[in-house]
């Protein structure tokens, strides 16, 4: 028996499916971080880059080298990966932790050496600017920043990964690469998975940055690069304030600078420029400016163009948002997505709510269940019988909830929907969907399952408690969920979509690839136009998709649409496929743009995040 | 022949077979052939050498199929298949050498009225739902376009229609079911979480257990002070349809109704009776008081709103031309008695409501 003889195929099959979404590097569930990764936080610590190197030695793309060897021992075998990433893939990584270390011990059994790998000059002079531990060249390191589940891009090896401490290290490195002629990228948490932070020089990984100073009297935050949406959001919450932030593992700066960042509290929150006060760059030979300084590079203006980012961020500071201790959430059902953009269109013209987003029907059954199984059963029953195509989704105040219960016929408030999330595993065994089948109603069925008189019939069939919920998980997983779920926060809206723990869900039955466009929200025929063009090509090619969601913006002039296909991106056919739609989709999109006020490739905006979003949308 | 399509990924062939199998032991007849085609594509979807060879080879058209939802949201896909592919049948009728259509309409397409309807085709433009109105029109539709073409025409309006009267056995649940699965819906929903003391309190909803498991559910149905519901089981639609088609060669229309309605209160009387229920009382529309009812009437009329109309039925359907031909053949309806209601209960109950789970 070899050492690979250790990596079975169903644990290659696994490691090989990591999304590379990072969530395993917030502690986002309480269960701690990996114990090394919190220690070391190179990629390679995490459980993703675990998964990666189990990946890597298993198709035999690196020798086992000292750095392999330290990472593999470091793993305690806590089981918080498993936990974590359950949470939002379904996968169980503990299997390939544990393939790991009989894959190490084998090979050590066998008396065999792991390979030393040498230190070269720009290593060293890396290691001169931020220390011995922080730079490294060793392959077992390089595979965790050498790939994404990107479909359009080769694995790239870099050189060299850094990880500096402070501000001054980091524009040290960057004048380093500038004169030595090495590429360099700046990587936050990769979250992008659109192939963007690949390089063959060197990689620079800001997760040892991440201070966070709140200025309250001003509204703001002061925080360094790698600090990521989760961590800034808690702080601020602590506090009582709220940041606008989307994906909780994206780190904030990197989010702003790549997409401008966009969530659904943008419907108030704005986009781009909007989050920030004031942004520090190093640009690429090492010159220092901030965006405030009235002879600094005009990051605020838009240009539709792929350009590079305005440089590094090297520290920024961005707006907190005041909250009041009556935000709730509420859904509203709707069986067309016409109605629902009108509404959504409507209440953010009148100022009503704050985060306001239309989820088309995979996103809020697959947000709200903890297994693919049940997301799948959830979706038939949300959509196929209770006719709930789509729901907007608002957070908002007293006033914002009784207005929107004056405008429309029914909704999900805050307790309903606890009693979904957590009786959702008796919802789609009942007898209901029989009953519900056999209505004849003039209105849609959710209008009537929804009505008052049947809440606590709703109730009794749906039995709601953690421990409900967590009877949908296996078995040895059931403690866990039962007391995660015991959380309130675990089934309150406004915090679900503060720190948006459950979005990466979307992708647990395959990998997304997301197009996001600018769109008008009126006349509502360019987002049909949209959504038929992105569903016919998806078809022409064979690939999964489906509505992501629309989110107001500017009163409603404008909103972003979010559409997703859905791909195994370890097939290469599916890669094909991504391609040939690709190729298709743009000129869609491009001529779209150019015939149709207010339509623009989230493409164009890349790199220009920092842009003020009234130059891209109105221009 | 039998005209079939294929549904949820199911082919014609297997969806019959599955039928045939469900009737009985004998399988489809050697003597049915199925012919894979669609009534919602002019042309069935078959291509045009199909369409003209199946063309050549009809003699009679029975034409079964509905869409019989009520709901007037629905509206298009129920003028879809009730009228527009009603077209399509009588386009292939009109090329084909078809001398007699046999159309299976509704008692009900006699639209709002009280009182007696006539065996006859009745302009009427008011109906209580979409499934009276187009079946009316497509009433209207075969008799014109069946005249038109010198096809004879047979229209047979059957009232409710329920399982076989002498095993139960139905493939749907809706109708006169429908309003008694909501009942027991609800009692054993409340039953099987009163066993397990839930922290629920059931008072909330009003209903209680008394100790040998009798669920009292206080509703009351309002009902009319005549009329009531006309049911007919399906073994006696059957007997009935066959004796006309073979009989009634000059074309008419034929009611096959029963001519002893069942009142709300007796089918209510069933319902307690066989199910341990109480509490449940029928009250005359004049009686029935105003203001708010509980929270177990509303929902329980919400979710029969759209049979209310059937369960005060004041329509009194003529079937002289019907039974004309039945009474000799010793063919008559039966009456909807506790014994046959609780055939069909039994059933129901066996198979879950033709719910698999
Ligand atoms: C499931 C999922 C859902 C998502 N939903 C949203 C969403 O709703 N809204 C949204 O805005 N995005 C969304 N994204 C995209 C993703 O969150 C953003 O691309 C975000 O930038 C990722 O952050 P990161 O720190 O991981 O960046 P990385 O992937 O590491 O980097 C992204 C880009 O930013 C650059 N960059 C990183 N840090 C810096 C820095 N300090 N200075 C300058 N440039 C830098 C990188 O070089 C790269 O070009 C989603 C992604 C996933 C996987
Ligand atoms: S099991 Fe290992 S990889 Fe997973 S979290 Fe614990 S230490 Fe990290």
């Amino acid at each position: 028996m070899t050492p690979l003889d250790h990596i079975p195929e169903d644990i290659r099959r696994t490691a090989a499916q990591c999304r590379h979404y990072a969530m395993c590097k917030i502690d986002y569930l309480e269960t701690g971080l990996c114990p090394p990764a919190k220690k070391t936080p190179y990629v390679g610590y995490f459980p993703q880059g675990r998964m990666d190197l189990c990946d890597a030695l298993a198709k035999d793309l690196i020798p086992v080298t000292e750095a392999a060897v330290d990472i593999i021992s470091s793993c305690t075998l806590c089981g918080s990966c498993d936990r974590q990433c359950h949470f939002v893939t379904g996968m169980r990584p503990m299997k390939v932790m544990q393939a790991l270390k009989a894959f190490l011990d084998a090979f050590q059994e066998k008396g065999e050496k792991p390979a030393v790998i040498l230190e070269d000059e720009p290593l060293k002079a890396l290691k001169n600017i931020v220390g011995e531990k922080w730079a490294t060249n060793d392959p077992a390191h390089l595979i965790a920043y050498a790939n994404d589940p990107f479909p359009l891009a080769d694995r790239q090896m870099p050189g060299y990964v850094v990880l500096p401490g402070s501000a001054d290290e980091l524009v040290e490195i960057v004048k380093y690469a500038d004169r030595s002629e090495i590429p360099i990228v700046v990587r936050g948490n990769g979250g992008s998975v659109f192939g963007f932070v690949f390089t063959r020089g060197i990689i620079i990984d800001v997760n040892r940055m991440k201070k966070i100073q709140l200025d309250p009297d001003n509204w703001s935050a002061v925080i360094e690069p790698g600090v990521t949406s989760f961590e800034l959001q808690k702080a601020a919450a602590e506090h009582g304030y709220r940041v606008n932030t989307a994906e909780p593992a994206a780190t904030v700066c990197g989010n702003i600078v790549c997409t401008g960042l966009f969530s659904t509290w943008a419907n108030v929150y704005g986009v781009g420029a909007d989050h920030i006060v004031d942004m520090t760059f190093v640009d690429k030979h090492g010159t220092v400016f901030s965006i405030n300084d009235k002879n600094a590079p005009n990051v605020f203006g838009f240009k539709e163009a792929v350009l590079p980012s305005p440089g590094i961020c090297t520290g920024a500071r961005v707006r907190m948002h005041p909250v009041t201790d009556d935000e709730q959430g509420i859904l509203v059902p709707f069986t067309t997505l016409a109605d629902a953009v009108c509404f959504a269109k409507d209440i953010s013209r009148r100022r009503i709510g704050l985060a306001v987003g239309i989820l088309g029907g995979h996103y809020l059954s697959t947000f709200i269940s903890p297994t693919l199984a049940l997301a799948e059963q959830t979706r038939d029953v949300f959509s196929g019988i209770l006719e709930m195509t789509c729901v907007v989704s608002v957070i908002g105040d007293k006033y914002t909830r009784r207005s929107i219960r004056q405008m429309v016929p029914c909704v999900i408030d805050s307790s309903t929907l606890k009693m979904f999330m957590l009786g959702l595993p008796q919802l789609v065994r009942s007898d209901l969907a029989d009953i519900v089948q056999g209505l004849e109603s003039d209105g849609p069925a959710y209008e009537t399952v929804l009505s008052e008189e049947m809440l606590p019939v709703l109730e009794k069939i749906l039995s709601p408690s953690p421990e409900t919920i967590a009877a949908a998980v296996d078995e040895d997983l059931r403690d866990f969920y039962e007391a995660l779920y015991s959380r309130p926060h675990m089934t309150d809206m406004v915090w679900l979509a503060m720190f948006r723990i459950v979005s990466a869900r979307m992708s647990r039955h395959k990998h997304m690839f997301a197009f996001l466009i600018y769109v008008p929200l009126e006349p509502v025929d360019v987002i049909q136009e949209l959504i038929t063009s992105f569903g016919q090509i998806a078809e022409k090619h064979g690939i999964e998709h489906d509505l992501g969601f629309i989110t107001p913006l500017d009163l409603g002039k404008r909103g972003i649409l979010e559409y997703d296909y859905y791909i195994d991106h370890t097939d290469s056919k599916e890669s094909e496929k991504i391609r040939l739609a690709v190729a298709d989709i743009e000129p869609m999109v491009d001529k779209l743009s150019s015939t149709c006020k207010g339509v623009k490739f989230l493409k164009y905006i890349f790199s220009q995040g920092c842009a003020r979003k009234e130059n891209f949308l109105y221009t | 022949m039998l005209l079939a399509r294929s549904r949820d990924n199911t082919a014609p062939e297997e969806r019959i077979k599955a039928l045939f199998d469900w009737l009985g032991p004998d399988g489809i007849p050697s003597c049915v052939q199925i012919v894979p085609g669609d009534l919602n594509c002019s042309g069935f979807g078959l291509s045009s050498t199909d369409y003209h060879k199946l063309a050549s080879r009809v003699d009679e058209i029975i034409h079964c199929a509905s869409d019989t939802s009520f709901s007037e949201r629905k509206r298009a896909q129920i003028e879809k298949a009730n009228v527009a592919n009603l077209h399509h049948l009588l386009d292939f009728a009109a090329k084909s050498r078809c001398c007699f259509f046999h159309f299976i309409s509704t008692a009900y397409a006699a639209g709002k009225r009280r009182g007696i309807c006539p065996e006859a085709l009745v302009d009427t433009r008011s109906f209580f739902n979409v499934y009276e109105e187009t079946k009316h029109r497509a009433e209207m539709t075969a008799a014109k376009r069946c005249g038109r073409e010198g096809i004879r025409l047979n229209i047979y309006r059957p009232s409710i229609v329920y399982g076989n009267s002498r095993t139960g056995k139905t493939l749907r649940f809706n109708a006169m079911y429908y309003p008694v699965k909501i009942l027991v819906f609800l009692k054993n929903l409340y039953h099987q979480k009163h066993r397990e003391h839930t922290r629920e309190s059931d008072e909330q909803m009003g209903i209680s257990f008394s100790a040998d498991g009798t669920a009292h559910m206080p509703i009351r149905i309002e009902a009319a002070p005549s009329g009531g519901i006309n049911l007919i089981p399906v073994d006696f639609f059957t007997a009935a349809f066959s004796a006309i088609m073979e009989t009634a060669l000059d074309g008419g229309v034929f009611h096959i109704t029963n001519d002893t309605i069942k009142s709300v209160s007796d089918i209510i009387h069933y319902t307690q009776k066989y199910f341990h229920i109480t509490g449940i009382q029928a009250v005359q529309t004049q009686n029935f008081p105003p203001g708010p009812q509980s929270r177990l009437e509303i929902l329980f009329s919400r979710y029969t709103e759209v049979y209310r109309q059937y369960m005060q039925d004041e329509r009194i359907f003529d079937n002289t031309s019907a039974a004309a031909i039945l009474n000799p053949k010793g063919i008559s309806c039966p009456d909807f008695d506790y014994r046959i209601f609780s055939r069909c209960m039994q059933y129901a109950e066996a198979v879950n409501w033709g719910n698999p789970s």
